[in-house]
């Protein structure tokens, strides 16, 4: 998962403001697609798809993968719409609400799987599908189910690798991290490293997260130390945030800004060119980092994720995944679309898009970490073992909760408030407190 | 009448019907989630659960002293510079021009400017450093963002309001001074005793239009401290608005909107009062 | 403008030319420098943003720190970030597609808030300062209580994705019509005493003295309508489902990814958003002399 909520304009979550005003919403309930009867179909129908993406047409390249899908299936017909990605819900839940079947397939953020699943927004696919995701990375597919039924189609994936300035590290005579698994740089060393490297090396910074102060970046810290996921009991619906796990955790995080390892208040999109900029000693960012630094004339390296010293080596994941819409009038076609997308050969979208994304198929994958970016250079061969590593030993999926969105949101506020100085345990409790108020309504 | 008749239709059908069913809608509480949610009648519990939640009283306190600061602020800022740039000097129009040109340039696009200025490490900081000061936190502080946000607000909202001042100051008439016999007199009194009651009007509009923008203030709190740190830029309309779409609470969020709208309304009635000129 | 502290009077005074000119002239040039000073000071994170559009898109970070020269002036100068905006990115459609929409909401805005003001400022009858409440209440409505509902109303409407789907709800703007209704307030009621006794209707009453009269306040009040249309993002976003008419605003997101944020392209798409509302003031800057000549009356 990446980059989001900073660049958030309007709703973040599946609204349900459309049910206060319900009525206004269009659709009668013949349209109300309980229960009809769809399949993957042997033979292409005739059909013209509405499709919802967070991608640009033209700039990403989605224009691309719709004509090729439309070579291959000539009788379905593909209306790509790009909304910001930031925006995606609130355009979703007006959309979807209203019944009217439109959009047919659209892009569903995989932690919000649960939210979207409980709210009826999206078509159950498993009798249909589950057979057929043997080709796709297991995590994912977890990630894009709930309560043991498959939601969502994953096309895309993320993991997290340690990034390094090769020049500032070898000023300050430290030695890069590790790519053996056995010896992976823990936590604790890194901080240590990463001063060592400020003070020697020069580096004015020791240490970036890619997404400061967000849950998906920072979940590793807790899980790793033994705190768990953040919430427990049934529908992950008690709260576990402020457990001893997650307040040794966090006290790490708050004292690398404390020791001004990590410098405070660098808002998450502007944490890569910073890194680029050659002050930094490590980064650790998502795949995506790779083609950055490609790009870029630093001197870098890449190594596997940091462990907390004692514990389980744990790594984000995770990106976006296509659903469909219930009120959909065209299932047939949306469902031979999302299996090409997803898992006919490498993935539609992954080809056709010239691999710019790690994908969630697994031919995908190979393909993917066969790119120049990740072939160009010794960081880059070093970047290629820890994504493939990563992908299939250590990844944690985030919570899968009905109230993610809150949760989110919650205990990204107290991470902020950590890193800003704000003693761990106090905003961990209050954090608990919130959640277990926010939650009510799910019980 | 006629005259009326369109602008009444406009603003009653798309801004005061809507608004009604938002109001209604406070009194109701949702049960369930999406799509097999209904609603069900609950009187005033939604305003109770606000009032009781000591966070949202906090909010509340918050907003009223944010905006008790920071509209006279504003508004005397945009007054001296409405003053400055009526001055006979070279190139006025073009220094005005530069000064309005922040309220030109998209909320987001300002934003996020100020979040990067402000930084640890960013050109503010340099300068104050520069200059022997030390670097400030800023946003990343609960005593200094909440003044931080109120100086990405000012920056954005003098411009526009200096325009409007800048209209009733022209509007004054010159005879006035000569008639009121100022030889030699300080300037000072003349703008205390002469320009500024003629300037009723138009400093009626631009407060009760600053307060409405303030109140509603929203983005910036969204983009660089989203509400933190330690609620301390919580406002209310940034917690109508993650209650409604963080929360999964829309009737909760209506209901502090509309606790916002009569705020506001009362804030604006005296103001009504103080400086409305009567017929 | 005159300059306050000097009276043109000539009455039995004797011009003391010698000790007013340096003195004017000190005054002048330090409200000069203070204006030239504030100026500055508004306009230079806009400055920094049009230069950081002139540079490849990771600079402006990069630059930021340790502050230099290099944070304001770029090292490297490139118009990629304009090729692509009006080429890749089709921000020249979007921006077409803002103007239609702004202006059409100007004129049409215009046209029902001048006579609301009218009403409610100069006319008398019953129940008009409750006319005008309800009008001063509307915009104190904030835009997003009311956004989706009216949205869904909309598109029941088939109103979605078209131009009038986009101008409707910016033409009744009763921060334009409290604007004119102040300004109406003080044209001198004699002036349209005068006009009756001549026969004059309401209208022409309204057309050719009240309006001539102000001006600088309509101008203002389409300044008004204009920029709250021309930033609005919530309404094209719920609104809007076909490129085609989309807008600027919305436009700009193109510019980021949820991996990634092209400065460059994002200042630049900002900085092509503002300079429209900015010729606009510019070239208005000419109707800002008093609006009120010389009363007829004298």
């Amino acid at each position: 998962m990446k980059l989001s909520a900073r660049l958030r304009l309007t709703a973040t979550c599946a609204a349900t403001v459309l049910v206060v005003t319900a009525c206004g919403a269009g659709g009668s309930d013949e349209q109300n697609a309980a229960s009809g009867s769809w399949s993957v179909p042997q033979q292409d129908p005739t059909a013209t798809l509405n499709v919802v993406g967070i991608l640009d047409p033209k700039a990403d390249g989605m224009d691309t993968v719709v004509a090729a899908f439309e070579k291959e299936h000539p009788t379905i017909k593909v209306n790509y719409q790009q909304v910001p990605f930031d925006n995606l819900n609130s355009v979703l839940d007006s959309r979807i609400t209203s019944k009217t079947g439109d959009p047919d397939v659209f892009w569903a953020d995989q932690p919000r799987v649960p939210a979207l699943a409980k709210r009826g927004y999206l078509q159950d696919l498993t009798a249909q599908f589950s057979g057929l995701t043997s080709g796709l990375q297991e995590a994912t597919v977890k990630n894009s189910s709930y309560e043991g039924k498959l939601w969502s189609l994953p096309i895309a994936n993320s993991t997290q690798v340690l990034f390094y300035n090769k020049d500032l590290l070898a000023k300050a005579g430290v030695q890069g991290p590790s790519m053996d698994p056995n010896q992976r740089i823990t936590w604790q060393q890194l901080k240590t490293d990463a001063q060592t490297v400020q003070q020697k090396g020069g580096a004015s910074t020791g240490l970036l997260f890619g997404q400061p102060n967000r849950y998906y970046q920072l979940e590793p810290l807790p899980v790793s130390a033994g705190g768990g996921i953040g919430a427990a009991g049934e529908g992950n619906l008690a709260p576990a945030v402020n457990n001893d796990g997650w307040v040794r955790a966090m006290t790490y995080y708050g004292s690398l800004y404390a020791d001004k390892v990590s410098p405070r208040g660098i808002a998450a999109e502007q944490i890569d060119s910073t890194f680029l900029a050659g002050n930094t000693a490590y980064l650790v960012e998502g795949n995506w980092m790779v083609g950055k630094l490609a790009d870029s004339k630093l001197n870098w390296g890449a190594a596997l994720d940091p462990v907390w010293e004692g514990g389980k080596p744990a790594t984000p994941n995770g990106s976006w995944s296509v659903g469909m819409n219930p009120f959909s009038k065209n299932k047939d076609a949306a469902a031979v679309f999302m299996k090409w997308l997803a898992i006919d050969g490498e993935s539609g979208y992954a080809k056709y898009r010239s691999y710019a994304e790690l994908p969630a198929n697994a031919a995908g994958l190979k393909s993917y970490l066969g790119s120049k970016a990740f072939t160009g250079s010794e960081g880059g061969k070093q970047a290629a073992e820890v994504v493939n590593y990563e992908t299939q030993n250590t990844p944690v999926g985030r919570v899968p909760t009905v109230g993610y969105i809150e949760f989110e949101d919650i205990i990204g506020r107290a991470f902020s408030d950590i890193a800003n100085g704000v003693d761990p345990k106090t905003a961990l409790d209050s954090a608990q407190n919130q959640l277990s108020t926010a939650w009510q309504q799910y019980k | 009448m006629l005259f009326l008749a369109p602008a009444l239709l406009a603003i009653g059908l798309l801004r005061i019907v809507p608004f009604a069913g938002a109001a209604w809608s406070t009194l109701y509480k949702r049960v369930g989630i999406g799509l097999l949610a209904e609603q069900r009648f609950a009187g005033l519990s939604n305003y109770i659960t606000l009032l009781r939640d000591p966070l949202f009283r906090g909010t509340l306190i918050r907003t009223v002293v944010f905006n008790l600061i920071l509209n006279p602020v504003q508004i005397a800022l945009a007054m001296g510079v409405a003053v400055l740039m009526t001055r006979v000097i070279p190139l006025r129009g073009l220094w005005r021009t530069a000064v309005f040109i922040p309220c030109t340039i998209p909320l987001v696009g300002s934003s996020i400017a100020w979040g990067i200025a402000l930084r640890g490490d960013g050109p503010i900081n340099g300068i104050l450093q520069a200059l022997g000061f030390g670097p400030q936190p800023f946003f990343t502080s609960p005593h200094q963002a909440l003044a931080s946000i109120m100086l990405v607000a000012s920056w954005v909202g003098i411009g526009y309001w200096m325009l409007f001042l800048i209209g009733g100051l022209n509007d004054v008439n010159g005879e006035l001074y000569e008639a009121a016999g100022i030889d030699g007199a300080k300037t000072w009194r003349i703008f205390w005793h002469i320009t500024l009651p003629m300037m009723k009007r138009p400093l009626l509009f631009v407060l009760v239009a600053d307060t409405v923008a303030n109140f509603v203030l929203f983005i910036p709190v969204q983009l660089l401290t989203n509400g933190g740190p330690q609620e301390s830029t919580t406002l209310l309309m940034f917690d109508a608005y993650r209650r409604t779409y963080n929360y999964s609470q829309p009737n909760l969020g209506a209901t502090s909107t509309l606790i916002l709208t009569l705020i506001m309304l009362v804030i604006v009635a005296i103001q009504f009062r103080l400086l409305n000129d009567e017929d | 403008m005159t300059e306050a502290t000097v009276p043109n009077s000539s009455v039995s005074r004797v011009p003391r030319v010698g000790r007013q000119h340096p003195q004017k002239i000190l005054l002048t040039v330090l409200l000069t420098v203070l204006a030239v000073l504030v100026a500055v000071a508004f306009i230079l994170p806009g400055v920094w943003m049009l230069l950081g559009s002139l540079r490849p898109g990771n600079e402006v970070i990069e630059s930021v720190s340790p502050l230099g020269w290099h944070t304001l002036f770029p090292t490297s100068w490139t118009l990629d970030n304009y090729n692509a905006l009006f080429g890749e990115l089709r921000f020249g459609r979007s921006m077409l597609n803002s103007l239609l929409v702004a202006f059409a909401s100007v004129v049409l805005g215009l046209a029902i808030s001048v006579p609301a003001a009218y009403a409610v400022s100069v006319l008398r009858f019953p129940g008009r300062e409750a006319v005008f409440t309800v009008l001063v209440v509307g915009f104190m409505i904030p835009f997003e209580a009311i956004a989706i509902p009216l949205a869904q109303v909309f598109t029941d409407w088939h109103l979605n994705n078209s131009y009038l789907g986009l101008i409707l709800p910016g033409i009744g703007n009763g921060l334009a019509i409290f604007n004119l209704r102040q300004s109406f307030r003080g044209v001198p009621r004699s002036l349209r005493e005068a006009a009756f006794i001549d026969g004059a209707s309401e209208l022409r009453i309204m057309t050719e003295i009240y309006v001539p009269l102000s001006v600088t306040t309509l101008i203002n009040s389409a300044l008004l309508i204009f920029l709250a249309q021309w930033s609005s993002y919530l309404w094209p976003l719920l609104m809007i489902s076909d490129e085609q008419r989309q807008v600027a605003p919305i436009a700009i997101a193109r510019t980021y990814t949820d991996t990634g944020v092209n400065f460059g392209q994002m200042f630049g798409g900002t900085l092509l958003i503002s300079v429209v509302p900015a010729l606009l003031l510019l070239v208005g800057q000419r109707f800002f002399a008093r609006s009120i000549a010389t009363s007829g009356e004298r």
